[in-house]
């Protein structure tokens, strides 16, 4: 398939179940509600070395909060139960109730039930109290700058992490700007996050290593200086590859905002330097959800001159 | 579906026990069975209260008085709503739902309750939220002596500065987040706490002599 004179690969993004919940952030204005947030979000680009991934999936305007301040959605995501549990716990004790001004709610109610701030309410050494309104547990926990508001409980559901593509490009600053026009595109759409920095990953990697100890390693297939050395996936005139790894609440979520990344990316064109799009798999048979690139992109065939 | 609607047929000369007539307690009743309920003084709903409406979760008080106690005592869900003036010990031990009086209340306005809220449009007597568990208790207009007495959890919404007793302390003033969560709840039940908009007030932590978990916000 090729779009705008960029190659679409008939290959596959492999993703896998995950665990997700969303928190709400809200503070005083916009500006605190974001030094919360990425806090909060801070160092989980991947479950590998992070625990979760995390990432803010848009911003609120005050008629859309439960407590009518500005704020944040944040979406996080886990491999199992128990570490999303755990992380959001301790992401909440340091960032949330440490920043000013803010207060966190649940931004799922349904599914699986999680603490929020049911086990944070200790930090307030007896004299926090709890507010049951329409039905839902909120606690008030006194702390230096007044009350720290936050509801008991969020809910937890089922979700798919590891979608992902790549952008392939003549060169380093065209495979950027190519990722960065995909991000902007994909942040408005809802239900998803891109958890690495800006969005990108530059490190995409393969299963195993030469060395023992290692899980997994540089992606030697898509490395552009290794072009001479390895079984390259790349043709001459590719100098550099970036990823952008998409985790969402559910399939559709996903595809739509590969669908969404990769139709901007086209629209700059051949020009721009972007010669292939492609995607990262393990051959199938790790990750249950697969996400067919021509698949995806059918609505936009019929669309394209091409 | 119409609210359940007892209406007050003539102010009685004497008190009248209301403590049988709320959603938790009339749910398996029919409109005659409810007719034949006995209060107190041998008197029976049909000989006081007109009765119509078919929603037993909701109930309404027209023409109430102050002659009515023990409104919404014990209930633990629906609504009551009296149109009207009420007796004493509204809400009593009350463990959910909610109560609104458009009138005044007696003395001893949720006694002992656990869990629920009462909101009172107009002035309410003294010992207001004694001996209170938790909840919350809003009064717009004013309050009798010892409000909050034997407290210990709980919240006492108020409008008016009051005098209080030596075992609840002035905390300051403050600006509460989760009031602007509670205030979004009261819209629905049209009352005059839709006319406020301020987060701002005085707190009162009591009553120290039972922990001094509750308190007692007025509003600035």
């Amino acid at each position: 398939m090729i779009i705008n004179g960029i190659q679409i690969d008939d290959t596959f993004a492999e993703a896998f179940n995950m665990r997700s919940t969303r928190v709400i952030i809200t503070a005083l204005n916009l500006k605190w509600a974001y030094h919360a947030a990425n806090a909060m979000t801070g160092f989980a680009t991947s479950v590998i070395g992070c625990g979760v991934e995390a990432g803010i999936e848009r911003e609120l305007s005050a008629d859309e909060t439960p407590d009518g301040r500005p704020g944040v959605s944040i979406l996080m995501f886990a491999m199992g139960s128990k570490v999303l549990m755990q992380q959001l716990e301790t992401r909440m004790g340091q960032c949330i109730l440490t920043c000013p001004t803010a207060a966190a709610f649940a931004g799922i109610q349904s599914g699986d039930q999680i603490s929020l701030g049911k086990h944070l309410r200790y930090f307030g050494d007896g004299y926090q109290t709890s507010k049951l309104i329409n039905g839902i547990r909120y606690w008030r926990i006194p702390v230096m700058d007044g009350e720290f508001l936050v509801q008991e409980t969020t809910g937890m559901v089922r979700a798919i992490g590891g979608g992902n593509f790549l952008i392939l490009a003549t060169s380093q600053a065209s495979a950027l700007h190519a990722a960065e026009t995909a991000i902007e595109a994909m942040k408005q759409v809802p239900n998803v996050i891109m958890p690495f920095p800006g969005g990108v990953v530059r490190s995409g990697s393969k299963v195993g290593s030469k060395y023992p100890s290692m899980f997994a390693s540089t992606n030697d297939a898509f490395c552009p200086t290794l072009k001479g050395l390895v079984n390259t996936a790349l043709s001459d005139d590719i100098e550099s590859v970036m990823e952008i790894v998409i985790d969402g609440l559910s399939f559709e979520d996903i595809a739509m905002s590969m669908k969404v990344g990769i139709e901007a990316i086209c629209k700059l064109g051949a020009k721009s330097g972007v010669k292939r799009i492609s995607a990262g798999n393990y051959g199938g048979k790790l990750g249950p959800h697969h996400f067919k690139l021509h698949e995806i992109l059918g609505a936009a065939i019929n669309e394209s001159p091409a | 579906m119409k609210p359940l609607t007892f209406t007050l047929k003539k102010n009685p000369s004497f008190k009248v026990d209301c403590r049988k007539l709320t959603p938790d307690k009339l749910k398996d009743l029919n409109a005659k069975q409810i007719l034949e309920i006995t209060l107190n003084n041998r008197i029976k709903v049909i000989d006081l209260f007109d009765i119509n409406g078919e929603n037993f979760e909701r109930i309404v008080f027209k023409n109430s008085t102050s002659q009515l106690d023990y409104i919404g005592h014990q209930m633990s869900r629906g609504s009551i709503t009296i149109e009207g003036d009420c007796g004493d010990f509204l809400g009593a031990n009350m463990r959910g739902g909610g109560i609104v009086c458009h009138g005044n209340a007696g003395d001893r306005v949720g006694d002992q309750m656990r869990r629920g809220m009462i909101l009172i449009d107009g002035n309410a007597g003294v010992y207001c939220g004694s001996r209170m568990l938790a909840g919350t208790i809003g009064v717009y207009g004013s309050i009798g002596n010892y409000a909050g007495f034997g407290m210990k959890r709980g919240t006492i919404l108020l409008t008016q500065a009051q005098t209080l007793h030596a075992t609840i302390q002035d905390c300051g003033t403050h600006t509460l987040p989760f009031l602007a969560l509670l205030f979004q709840s009261l819209k629905p039940l049209s009352t005059k706490f839709n006319l406020l908009s301020s987060y701002r007030v005085q707190r009162y932590a009591g009553d120290l002599a039972c922990n001094g978990n509750g308190e007692i916000l007025v509003l600035l």
